[in-house]
């Protein structure tokens, strides 16, 4: 698959601090790709960078071709932030209203993008009266405003029940099988089952990017948070 | 760009905040511009009884409209516009809207165009309030309805948005400095009634402070609703209002802080990382 994201040699410093070091890597079109690693790792660093958010050091960022944050890229690229980022003192259609008007949507979209995230019975509902996971939905829902092509998802599962990561989860492979390109980023390594390809961070470097099955089999493990730390072992090993 | 005011806009009018400080600022008006000179007239047969009385009468309309925008309505509009710019960080859809959307300072434009058309919607109240209360004065008492000219009254509209615009920009600029509204409208509010009474109050001691008054927000803004018929304080009139500056001269510094703030607001949208 041709890659929708394209990171070369990314470095960037945040507050005089290395947040990430020359990253390079790939992420193909219609994958759902997770971004796991740490807290601290750099995770979040890495998605602004893609949504062209980040002031960076050195290196580029590519998606769909384009320099990342270029103006042809705004309208094909949907961006979900680790908190809910919706207004509380608006209902969810007002909130969908109001994106959908700032990225030129169509009034339909509104009612498709609320049946996509399950909150047709809350359209009218202030967002400050939601829950948690209804709210990281709204989210959801003003990110695929206007079927973006490449959709970027910081940890949009913190907090979230069980029942509910999985309907999302259900969701991001809808998505991914219609052709959008998904980079989500999680902690929790037991989400990295659920991805088509993983980039594992830390410390601000890439330590494996591949397929969660290439991966295991790889360093010869059976789940993905045991491999990951044979991954982490080897690489101190290398580094003494 | 229309996209951008008319998303803006939509916000706006559908935000309870918005309501709430225009709703506070007619009751403000209504009370203090109408319902105390008019008991003060009517317990009382002083010239002092009086002029409060006049004040309310019809032929009063664009002074009497405009006279709260240089303080309490100028503070609200501060308010406003730092709800409008600070709240989009503590929601973190500036981020939503940033990337998804048209260009930064597109955003901005249209959030400022929207809190233009929404002050323009605050002078129309105001005037209508105004003219309702006034009508009412002069019914009880039997009064003429000596209405201002339509040129004054639609100069005093222009004049009153402009102040108000000042002070609304001067929150938008606040809220994008400080990413927030809490201490945007904490700063605004400290400005408005304590720092620039302060300097004011030490203008007649110190001469560089006199130079300063003249450049402040709150003094044009006073000087310029007092050109445009407000009484002064000295008058009788509302806190802020005075004659310190000429009208034409108030104009102009008034525009000028205006643009200044919309100016800082947009150097700091665009070159700033977004969080």
């Amino acid at each position: 698959m041709p890659a929708a994201i394209d990171i070369d040699g990314l470095t960037v410093h945040r507050g005089g601090n290395l947040v990430l070091d020359a990253v390079s890597c790939q992420v193909a079109a219609g994958s759902v790709t997770g971004l796991l690693g740490p807290s601290g790792s750099g995770k979040s660093t890495l998605i602004r960078s893609v949504v062209g958010v980040q002031r960076i050091t050195s290196g580029t960022v590519t998606v769909l071709g384009q320099p990342a944050g270029s103006k042809p890229l705004r309208s094909r690229v949907g961006y979900v932030t680790q908190a809910p980022s919706v207004y509380a003192d608006l209902s969810v259609r007002e909130n969908l209203r109001y994106f959908a008007a700032v990225v030129g949507a169509a009034a339909g979209e509104v009612d498709r993008v609320i049946s996509a995230v399950g909150l047709t019975d809350k359209t009218g509902a202030l967002v400050a009266r939601l829950s948690g996971g209804q709210r990281t939905r709204v989210s959801l829902a003003a990110a695929l405003l206007g079927t973006p092509q490449v959709l970027v998802l910081d940890e949009p599962t913190v907090g979230l029940d069980p029942v509910l990561r999985r309907d999302l989860w259900e969701m991001f492979h809808g998505l991914a099988n219609a052709g959008t390109t998904l980079l989500v980023s999680s902690h929790v390594m037991d989400e990295a089952d659920r991805c088509t390809a993983l980039l594992l961070l830390r410390e601000g470097r890439v330590l494996a990017a591949d397929s969660p099955a290439a991966i295991r089999r790889r360093t010869g493990t059976d789940d993905l948070e045991s491999a990951f730390l044979a991954i982490i072992d080897a690489e101190q090993v290398g580094s003494r | 760009m229309l996209a951008s005011v008319g998303a803006e806009w939509m916000k706006l009018r559908k935000r309870p905040s918005t309501w709430v400080l225009g709703g506070v600022w007619l009751a403000m008006l209504v009370f203090f511009a109408y319902v105390l000179p008019y008991l003060t007239a009517d317990s009382d047969t002083g010239p002092e009884a009086a002029g409060a009385l006049a004040s309310t009468l019809p032929a009063e309309l664009v002074g009497n409209a405009v006279a709260g925008y240089a303080l309490f309505g100028g503070a609200l509009a501060l308010i406003l516009g730092a709800l409008s710019a600070g709240s989009e960080y503590g929601w973190g859809t500036v981020k939503t809207a940033l990337t998804q959307g048209p260009g930064r300072l597109n955003v901005l434009g249209g959030m400022l165009a929207a809190l233009g058309l929404t002050l323009v919607g605050m002078v129309v109240l105001t005037f209508a309030v105004s003219a309702g209360a006034s009508a009412i004065v002069a019914s009880i008492e039997s009064a003429p309805y000596d209405w201002p000219p339509v040129a004054d009254i639609v100069t005093g509209m222009a004049g009153g948005w402009l102040v108000l615009a000042m002070f609304a920009l001067g929150g938008v600029a606040l809220g994008t400095a400080t990413r927030g509204t809490s201490m945007a409208i904490g700063l605004g509010l400290v400005w408005v009634f304590v720092v620039e009474g302060l300097i004011r109050a030490s203008a007649s001691a110190l001469e560089f402070l006199d130079t300063v008054q003249r450049a402040l927000p709150g003094v044009n803004g006073g000087s310029l609703t007092a050109a445009l018929g407000a009484r002064t304080v000295e008058e009788g009139g509302a806190p802020g209002v005075s004659t310190l500056i000429s009208g034409w001269q108030a104009t102009l510094v008034v525009a000028v802080l205006a643009g200044g703030f919309a100016l800082v607001a947009g150097w700091l949208q665009r070159a700033r990382d977004v969080v």
